[in-house]
């Protein structure tokens, strides 16, 4: 085992910028969100253990899992058939709601350190690169700071098991190298990552 | 109502990470292997997939850049991350995608396209072929064929399942190609970056078109998405996409020619022809694999790979290849985002030169040119599966 002195690494880097794309209106998606708040909270903000927070996801995250669970690639009894009553502005205005509300970390018991563990796993394992350092997502890509530890978990643990779809296949790629003892430390850096809002 | 936003950003940010001190504990997942530490915190990340199309409008196409006499417009709009094209016999384009899960038909109705979904839901359906009366769509699990579907557009049959794919999904949506032997000619990329792939990926393979007779016809293919056959020779030429995390400038992607089957070339022992990869290739030469014809340039991301057989365009681009070049990710600055023609004149180095080009502007994706096809009357087809469109590049003297 050894140490290695890294020097300081000067980056200019380019954000994966991106123009035109439709955006949803808040308004009509906070009147369209009504009927899910049920399970993932008035503001977007989860209490039930197990259920996803969606405030603060990015807008195309949320559109994205919409899609899947439309065309039938991604299947809850819940989720499946609201979904298939969706229309594309639907999904675009609820999309927007939830990516303009605050999120919130949430309560729960996490294991220090588990997560100060998770930490160094998110880096080796490139996490932050796509889910970016502050783990808040970007694009596409989910935010995971301060998200259901339950859900996390879960969800984790079905990347690596292949019975989860994901858009790219990349996350069931990444989840191939993790142990289970991994999957649990990530898990617990995630949901203990302060849940800023994004930039 | 649905407001239009332009989501624009830009970009050229200056960061100091300070790494600090880092245990070196594990080895890193075969995934990510031959990545620098120093980059272990790179935001470099694929570029966004939005999940709307974007009207025609507001699609950026006067930015492009052509050879004189060439001109670009949106010829259809409306189709959700747009990838590989065939023409069906009564004049209905197909069209697949890949994280949309879509095929569509794009109907001509007096020079106002219809775009009718035909089937959804499916694994990243990116090939599509057309022969006798019949669509075939390769998603990552399942070789698919529509009959008589021309005829059904509105009420699609259920497709004949030919042949089940290997499960795995990294770098597995797939190109479909006829071959002139009348095989169907597809990938089956390497399921990660950089790995000792198993047997059955990281190759270029054919089978009958009822799904019988598999074979492999070129092996050490990290991940093609593009191929054709030249129209004289009737030989295989395909483009590759190079491993990630190796650096702005290496390694690049490359054209191949494979004059028969049997070929490796190369991964994931050497990059490019020319450099032994610091992991895999230890022990090894390139000499011992067949070299790309051409380098085409550092994470440029080769897709549609077609030759001109029509005779719109000018004389000089008779039977001359044309890449579509959908553009970097894992780079600092952008490169790509254009498509390129190769001059493959027998006896000659090949020329490669710029088509079309201003995909970018700095940072700023400005579109995706994936996938080629051609237009009965010599004309060119270009999907973009960031914006959801095709594009029509036509040609006046």
């Amino acid at each position: 085992m050894s140490l290695r002195l890294m020097t300081l690494a000067l980056f200019v880097w380019t954000l994966a910028a991106v123009s035109s794309a439709q955006a949803g209106d808040v308004d009509a998606g906070r009147r369209k969100a009504e009927p899910c708040a049920a399970c993932h909270g008035a503001d977007g903000n989860a209490t039930i253990v197990g259920m996803p927070s969606l405030a603060g996801q990015p807008a195309w995250f949320t559109h994205w899992a919409l899609i899947k669970f439309r065309d039938g690639r991604r299947k809850d009894p819940v989720m499946s058939p609201f979904a298939a009553r969706l229309s594309d502005v639907d999904m675009a205005d609820l999309s927007a709601y939830y990516a303009a509300q605050p999120p919130r970390r949430r309560p729960q018991a996490v294991d220090a350190a588990k997560a100060a563990a998770g930490k160094e796993l998110a880096s080796l394992h490139h996490c932050t690169s796509c889910h970016r350092p502050d783990l808040s997502g970007q694009n596409q890509v989910p935010r995971l700071a301060g998200q259901d530890l339950e859900y996390l978990l879960k969800l984790l643990r079905a990347y690596k098991a292949q019975t989860a779809g994901d858009l790219e296949g990349l996350m069931t790629q990444a989840a191939q190298p993790l142990s289970a003892a991994d999957i649990e430390n990530l898990a617990h850096f995630m949901a203990t990552s302060p849940a800023s809002p994004a930039p | 109502m649905l407001r239009i936003a332009l989501i624009s950003v830009v970009v050229a940010l200056t960061n100091v990470f300070a790494l600090g001190l880092v245990q070196a504990q594990q080895p890193p997942p075969a995934w990510q292997q031959g990545r620098p530490p120093e980059l272990s915190n790179s935001p470099l990340a694929p570029v966004a997939a939005p999940p709307t199309p974007t009207p025609a409008a507001q699609i950026p196409v006067n930015k492009v850049k052509l050879p004189p006499g060439f001109k670009i417009t949106v010829w259809a709009d409306g189709i959700l991350n747009a990838r590989q094209m065939a023409w069906g016999d009564k004049g209905t384009l197909f069209v697949g995608s890949r994280v949309a899960g879509n095929v569509y038909a794009v109907v001509d109705r007096a020079g106002r396209r219809e775009v009718k979904v035909v089937a959804k839901g499916l694994v990243m359906p990116n090939g599509v072929v057309f022969k006798d009366g019949a669509l075939y769509v390769a998603d990552i699990p399942r070789l698919l064929k529509y009959e008589n579907i021309e005829a059904n557009l509105d009420n699609p049959p259920a497709p004949k399942e030919l042949y089940t794919f290997p499960k795995e999904a990294h770098h597995n949506w797939r190109f479909l190609a006829w071959g002139p032997d009348s095989k169907l000619y597809f990938n089956m990329g390497a399921p990660c970056n950089i790995c000792m792939p198993p047997d059955t990926h990281a190759n270029i393979s054919r089978m009958n078109a009822d799904g019988t007779g598999f074979e492999y016809v070129a092996h050490g293919v990290r991940n093609s998405v593009g191929a054709d056959f030249h129209p004289v020779t009737k030989e295989l030429y395909f483009t590759s996409h190079g491993r990630d995390w190796a650096g702005d400038d290496f390694p690049n992607d490359t054209l191949h020619h494979a004059p028969r089957k049997g070929l490796h070339f190369g991964w994931p022992y050497c990059h490019q022809g020319d450099t032994v990869d610091p992991d895999f290739g230890k022990g090894r030469s390139c000499s011992e694999f067949a070299p790309p014809l051409l380098k085409l340039g550092p994470h440029i991301a080769p897709v549609g790979t077609r030759f001109y057989t029509g005779s719109l365009f000018p004389p000089e681009y008779k039977n001359r290849l044309f890449i579509a070049q959908k553009g970097s990710w894992n780079r600092s600055q952008k490169l790509g985002y254009r498509v390129m023609t190769v001059d493959l004149k027998p006896g000659q180095p090949p020329k490669y030169e710029v088509f079309a080009e201003g995909f970018h502007e700095g940072g700023t994706v400005l579109g995706r040119p994936t996938y080629i096809e051609w237009m009965k009357d010599g004309s060119m087809l270009l999907s973009d599966d960031f914006h959801g469109a095709i594009y029509h590049i036509t040609y006046q003297r």
